[in-house]
């Protein structure tokens, strides 16, 4: 059992109950949260005798003493401001406390109800409760409970029936400098109503190279036939921790689509579930994990196939590079009578120096018998007949290779309308793999 | 233009040419042909530079300078070009942009201006049409999704914008119908020129009836083992290579 590892990292636990009591002992939701801090107490942070985190261990971030970010004011001039300008309603939030002079204006959009979650714990607790529930009524993970233990604030979005919002939600959360190690344990949570559709874009990034910690959740759930186009952009300074979960529940003929970047912090983690709950759901998940310098960046997916006739397409790329460790786990389940199930996944990854590392794992669990399930996954260093047919044309050996590598990046971008997005993307892009002596 | 002498190189372990010696002159055409496995694509691979090749022995020199000592990327902006064999499929690089951004590097080296958008696009469609491949192929990726025959007219597409001055054909009649190898052919004839030189590779003589050469060797366990006029090539259809061989030995 997980007893000896508890008794080691009893002191970091310890660490969490003092700031819980310090913080939370007079909040409206402390005895939901004392409950889901007790769950997390009971588990600690997972370990690698967990197969589930048998590449990444969490020990660096167990030992330091975490407390939750402070509220920092900043000024941006627009035109730099470091998250994706002119892309939707901007919601910001700086060291996990929303910032309302970076945010923009929200009017009243029909259809779209937009809460901060700290307005309604602090106004209506009673109606704050729901949003600790959640889509599925799954176990959480311990780092889950961690979350509902210490969030604070974040968006809760709902769309009613039909309501087709053409701007992106832009969530951004910004660390700032800190006097002491912040933490931040924000919540998203949609619940898109039937035909609706919406783009959301959550975006997680640092000035500067601070040492933070993000635990973010998202509880995402699709009613029939709704549309959601999920972005969620990891660029943290290089010395962060982020964790992320997200779970998404699609109802008949729902479509969840993915876009997924792993650039940034020094230890990353995201868990993504998805729930095809019944006929003609459909999930679509693309990524790009790059892990370079030292930085480790791990990301399980798992998909399940719950009814008849549901579908998924999944695509990940890895780009390991230095010393970077990238970690793809990605894992499809069909469940009893989920027939007619079509299933893709693939992986294809690589590496760009000798001492990177990447662990690619795709998992198939089929109880069901009539489906169609494939998946694929491979690794492997720059193609060095494409690299010589490249440089037999007159390309310098650099930009052979910067050609070669943002075209595999490049697939992360495929079917991204919104054109701020693409430009955003294209920019991170040529910035991590760099961009070319020719003009194109 | 070109001069090979006593060129020996090896893969790994094993000796592919074993002494190889052949003068190009500048607007000449030779065909070098061969029995499988003689080392006729390893020849055009070491002239492009290609990585995994040991030279032991011999030299190359390209317009008086040492071509083995360049990098493929070098030897490209020099004027040497290699339509490959098997033309690769490259997802997520345009065509277009293949092909600017060679021109350009070339126009470079040579201290010529790039050549922008609007210009580069009429010297494209110009040539496209002596192809006589679609414009939609433009926006492509490289070689992606090709037919056999689309890919070797894009070799040539790519021989006729980037204008070599030394162009190496490994077997680009290999995989084409007869019409395809027709366009291809009327493309290399088109820009066949007094300061050009064309060696092309090739197993069969048929690319011989349609790109006539001035000279025509065939290449034996690693060396030039005979040499002579296109009749040379007529004789080796009819004959075959054995007999080359036997008089080789």
């Amino acid at each position: 059992m997980s007893s000896a590892s508890a008794t080691q990292s009893r002191p970091a636990l310890e660490h969490y109950r003092t700031v819980f009591e310090r913080r939370f002992a007079a909040d409206p939701l402390v005895s939901e949260r004392r409950a889901a801090l007790t769950a997390f107490l009971e588990q600690g942070f997972p370990t690698p005798r967990d197969e589930r985190w048998k590449y990444t261990n969490l020990r660096r971030l167990e030992t330091r003493a975490f407390v939750p970010g402070e509220a920092a004011p900043i000024a941006f001039d627009p035109q730099h401001a470091p998250w994706i300008a002119q892309a939707g309603l901007r919601f910001v939030f700086v060291n996990g406390h929303f910032a309302p002079a970076l945010s923009s204006a929200q009017a009243q959009l029909p259809g779209v109800t937009l809460v901060r979650l700290a307005d309604r714990i602090k106004h209506e607790p009673a109606a704050a409760c729901d949003y600790l529930s959640r889509a599925s009524q799954q176990p959480l993970s311990s780092l889950e409970q961690l979350n509902a233990a210490f969030f604070e604030d974040g968006l809760f979005v709902q769309l009613a029936p039909g309501t087709q919002l053409d701007q992106p939600i832009h969530v951004v959360h910004l660390w700032t400098d800190q006097a002491q190690l912040g933490m931040s344990h924000p919540r998203l949570i949609v619940r898109a109503g039937a035909d609706s559709r919406v783009t959301l874009i959550e975006q997680f990034i640092s000035t500067g190279a601070v040492e933070s910690f993000t635990n973010a959740v998202a509880d995402l759930a699709l009613e029939r036939g709704a549309v959601i186009d999920h972005y969620r952009l990891q660029e943290e300074s290089t010395k962060a921790f982020h964790i992320g979960h997200a779970r998404v529940a699609a109802s008949e003929q729902a479509r969840y689509a993915l876009h997924d970047l792993a650039l940034g912090a020094s230890l990353g983690r995201l868990d993504l579930t998805v729930y095809l709950k019944e006929p003609r759901a459909h999930a679509e998940l693309r990524g790009l994990i790059a892990p370079t310098g030292s930085q480790h960046l791990d990301t399980h997916t798992r998909i399940e196939h719950i009814a008849p006739h549901t579908t998924s397409s999944e695509e990940y790329r890895g780009i390991a590079d230095g010393r970077g460790r990238g970690v793809f786990n990605g894992k499809v389940l069909v469940h009893p009578g989920a027939q007619k199930t079509d299933a893709y996944q693939a992986t294809r990854n690589l590496l760009l120096s000798r001492t990177a590392e990447f662990d690619a794992k795709p998992e198939l669990e089929i109880y069901a018998n009539d489906v169609k399930c494939s998946h694929g996954a491979t690794t492997g260093q720059l193609d060095a007949t494409a690299l010589f047919y490249l440089r037999s044309r007159g390309i310098s050996e650099t930009d052979a290779r910067v050609l070669l590598i943002r075209a595999f990046a490049q697939s992360v971008l495929a079917s991204v309308g919104n054109a701020a997005v693409r430009e955003h993307l294209d920019g991170l892009l040529a910035h991590r793999f760099g961009s070319l002596e020719v003009s194109p | 233009m070109l001069r090979i002498d006593n060129l020996h190189v090896r893969a790994g372990e094993r000796q592919i040419l074993n002494g190889l010696s052949l003068e190009v002159g500048a607007g000449e055409v030779h065909a070098i042909m061969g029995p499988n496995g003689s080392g006729k694509s390893t020849l055009a691979q070491v002239l492009a530079g290609r990585e995994g090749y040991e030279v032991t022995a011999g030299t190359v020199t390209y317009r008086g300078r040492d071509l083995l000592a360049l990098s493929p990327e070098e030897r490209a902006r020099e004027g040497v070009f290699l339509a490959f064999q098997y033309p690769v499929e490259i997802p997520g690089v345009n065509n277009v942009y293949l092909l600017k951004a060679g021109l350009n590097a070339i126009r470079k080296h040579r201290g010529e201006p790039e050549l922008d958008a609007f210009e580069f696009l009429t010297l494209v469609r110009e040539k496209m049409k002596l192809m006589q491949m679609d414009e939609s192929f433009l926006n492509r990726g490289v070689n992606e999704g090709f037919s056999g025959g689309e890919k070797k007219r894009n070799e040539i597409l790519q021989m006729a914008v980037l204008e070599p001055t030394l162009a190496l054909l490994d077997e680009t009649d290999s995989g084409l119908d007869i019409d395809a190898l027709r366009i291809v052919a009327n493309g290399v004839n088109s820009l066949r020129r007094p300061d050009r030189s064309i060696v092309m590779v090739t197993h069969y003589q048929r690319l011989l009836d349609y790109i006539e050469p001035d000279y025509v060797h065939v290449l034996s366990g690693g060396r030039i083992v005979k040499s002579g006029d296109k009749s040379l090539a007529l004789e080796l259809e009819k004959r075959g290579y054995d007999w080359i061989k036997q008089e080789a030995a």
